[in-house]
């Protein structure tokens, strides 16, 4: 498959000004014009497929939106080349934004004191949106999105989810074929978090839209991405699915298992007993050393089981585990 | 086209949404339009005329001048500098739209409403008080229509380029306001030009201010009449095509600054 987006050698260096702190400071600012590099994104490879819904993590700081402002035209790259659907979106930018949709975390493209559907109505003459084309996916993001409540409410009146839910519309109604979305669930409630997560969801599913999605929240990761980009200090740490995640730098999956009766010594071969409780035992094994059927076979060939379930590490701890313990230090290809 | 329309349709409205700030606005132009008329017929003592000027056309100049702040907003327009600054500009260059002629259909929307609520309503106000002067005939009407327009488009234009200044500097803003005050020194706002010293005069009208300013004046005083209106009206184009020219290039080049730069 011909790949939507190619990033080559990608970097992005900000000259920082340096500020002196002190009694003669603002003469040595004044004076002095010494800068610092900042390697906010530095030598970046990879290829995205169309239809991807790709997870962009890293921690704060780590050129996260530095690497979507230079896919959406924003940033002028400071080496290596980017092209997204055939363009080089910054010196193409106007032709190449018609093409994609694009949410910056906090920054609305609505009309601050105008009922939220003059802002989406608008958009029909910024695209030149066929009538019959926009009426259809206006009406059906209205309800997938519920926004039918406050289509008449001014913007700045909206709560941060409704905002959100109208930005996620308004990006989308020139049916484009790449959405960009940096931090779309930062700072909202639960409930909120899920309907946004649902429509991206609908979109690229129903759609086939490719997604790219920066975020904290490794809930969205879980309910949605297929593939991970993990970046850190402008470096790309990671790039595979969750799986391949969890089966290198997971923590060890549990076996809870619930006896039939009480059984005075409960331990087996390969796995470890953390707890044992009220006929209730917690096991943990590592998935490199023993599959799931392993140590079920093992443990009900011993003993009577009433019920059992696995639970998976925590991908919130594996992630976190890699930042902290810096596990991924060199760049894996 | 029809961008352009829906545009300023929008903006249009979302002015009109600003009730409170509209009336507050009005009550302070006039207040200042009264100090000022009063002001000036004190320095008219007992002289009828001061050149070309007489105590109804200086009344007149009063109310249009405070007629004109909102419609060309002479106090200063930092919207598109602020957006630089908090980077709000970025969700302007995601769409496929001139940032000039976005502006441009922006202001054009808040001009009208202005025009209006707060031009219009303070020439009545001053109608119901003072003895006024108006244009001599229907052609003079026309004019003053025309030149009205191309001063908001001036005024429009020349304010833009001052924001652009955003672009380099942290501190535009300060710089902004400096140019906003010199401008309308020479423009003819704090006091008719043609009380001004013929040197001064002279200097005014190698720049741009008179023409968003003392031309629309002059023309509804009627004191600018026959070709010399036609070839005022025709400089004010100028003024616009030179200025829009020299905008566009500089928002090029302060796109590409802060692309390169970050935002
Ligand atoms: N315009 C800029 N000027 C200087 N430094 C910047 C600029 N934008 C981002 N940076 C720096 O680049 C690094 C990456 O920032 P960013 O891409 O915003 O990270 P993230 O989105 O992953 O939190 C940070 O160290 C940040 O301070
Ligand atoms: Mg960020």
């Amino acid at each position: 498959m011909e790949s939507i987006i190619r990033v080559d050698g990608l970097a992005k260096h900000f000259s920082v000004r340096k500020h002196y702190k002190g009694r003669f400071a603002p003469l040595k600012n004044f004076f002095t014009r010494e800068a610092s590099t900042v390697k906010a994104v530095d030598d970046l490879n990879f290829e995205i497929n169309p239809g991807e819904l790709v997870g962009y993590l890293g921690p704060n700081g780590a050129g996260k939106s530095t690497t979507l402002k230079m896919l959406t035209g924003l940033l002028v790259p400071s080496h290596g080349e980017v092209r997204v659907s055939g363009f080089n979106p910054w010196k193409e930018r106007k032709a190449y934004v018609r093409h994609i949709g694009a949410v910056f975390g906090q920054r609305t493209t609505l009309w601050w004191d105008l009922p939220v559907v003059e802002s989406l109505e608008l958009l029909k003459y910024v695209y030149h949106i066929p009538e019959a084309r926009f009426r259809e996916n206006l009406s059906h993001f209205i309800d997938l999105l519920e926004l039918s409540p406050f289509l008449g409410t001014p913007v700045r009146a909206l709560s941060l989810g409704q905002r959100m839910r109208a930005d996620l519309c308004a990006a989308l109604l020139h049916d484009p074929r790449l959405l960009f979305l940096d931090e779309p669930t930062i700072g909202l409630d639960v409930v909120a978090k899920e309907r946004i997560r649902d429509f991206i969801k609908y979109l690229n599913q129903e759609r086939k839209t490719t997604v790219i999605l920066t975020t904290h929240d490794l809930a969205d990761v879980q309910k949605l991405c297929q593939r991970i980009m993990i970046i850190d200090q402008g470096k790309l740490l990671f790039d595979g699915g969750l799986e391949r995640l969890q089966e290198r730098f997971g923590g060890k999956r549990q076996l809870i298992v619930d006896f039939a009766e009480h059984y005075p010594d409960v331990h087996v071969a390969q796995a470890q007993l953390k707890d044992y409780q009220n006929r209730r035992a917690i096991y943990e094994f590592d998935r490199r050393e023993l599959s799931a059927s392993e140590l079920i076979g093992q443990v009900s060939s011993q003993f009577q089981i009433q019920d059992l379930t696995v639970r998976e590490p925590d991908i919130e701890a594996t992630i976190r585990n890699i930042y902290e313990k810096q596990l991924l230090k060199v760049p894996e290809t | 086209m029809r961008l352009f329309f829906e545009l300023a349709a929008r903006s249009f409205r979302r002015t009109l949404t600003y009730r409170i700030a509209t009336l507050a606005g009005l009550i302070t132009n006039i207040f200042f339009g009264l100090i000022r008329s009063s002001v000036l017929v004190a320095l008219f003592g007992q002289q009828s005329e001061v050149s070309g000027y007489t105590v109804t056309s200086i009344i007149t100049y009063t109310g249009l001048s405070q007629a004109l702040i909102a419609y060309l907003m002479l106090f200063g327009w930092y919207d598109l500098m602020d957006g630089v600054h908090t980077g709000e500009i970025s969700t302007q260059l995601l769409k496929p739209l001139s940032l000039f002629r976005y502006w441009l259909a922006h202001d054009l929307g808040r001009a009208i409403a202005h025009l209006f609520l707060r031009g219009v309503s303070i020439m009545l106000i001053y109608e119901l008080m003072f003895d006024l002067t108006y244009p001599k005939d229907l052609g003079h009407w026309l004019a003053l229509l025309v030149s009205l327009f191309f001063a908001w488009w001036l005024s429009m234009v020349w304010r833009f380029l001052v924001n652009l200044a955003a672009f380099w500097s942290p501190n535009a803003q300060g710089f902004g306001r400096l140019l906003f005050f010199a401008a309308n020194f020479f423009s003819g706002f704090m006091m008719p030009l043609g009380l001004f010293p013929d040197w001064l005069q002279t200097l005014c009208y190698l720049t741009p201010f008179p023409y968003m300013i003392n031309v629309v004046i002059e023309i509804y005083l009627n004191i600018i009449t026959g070709s010399e209106l036609f070839f005022l009206l025709g400089l004010q184009l100028v003024w616009i095509l030179g200025l829009s020219l020299i905008s566009q290039f500089i928002l090029t080049m302060g796109i590409r600054k802060l692309a390169i730069a970050g935002g």
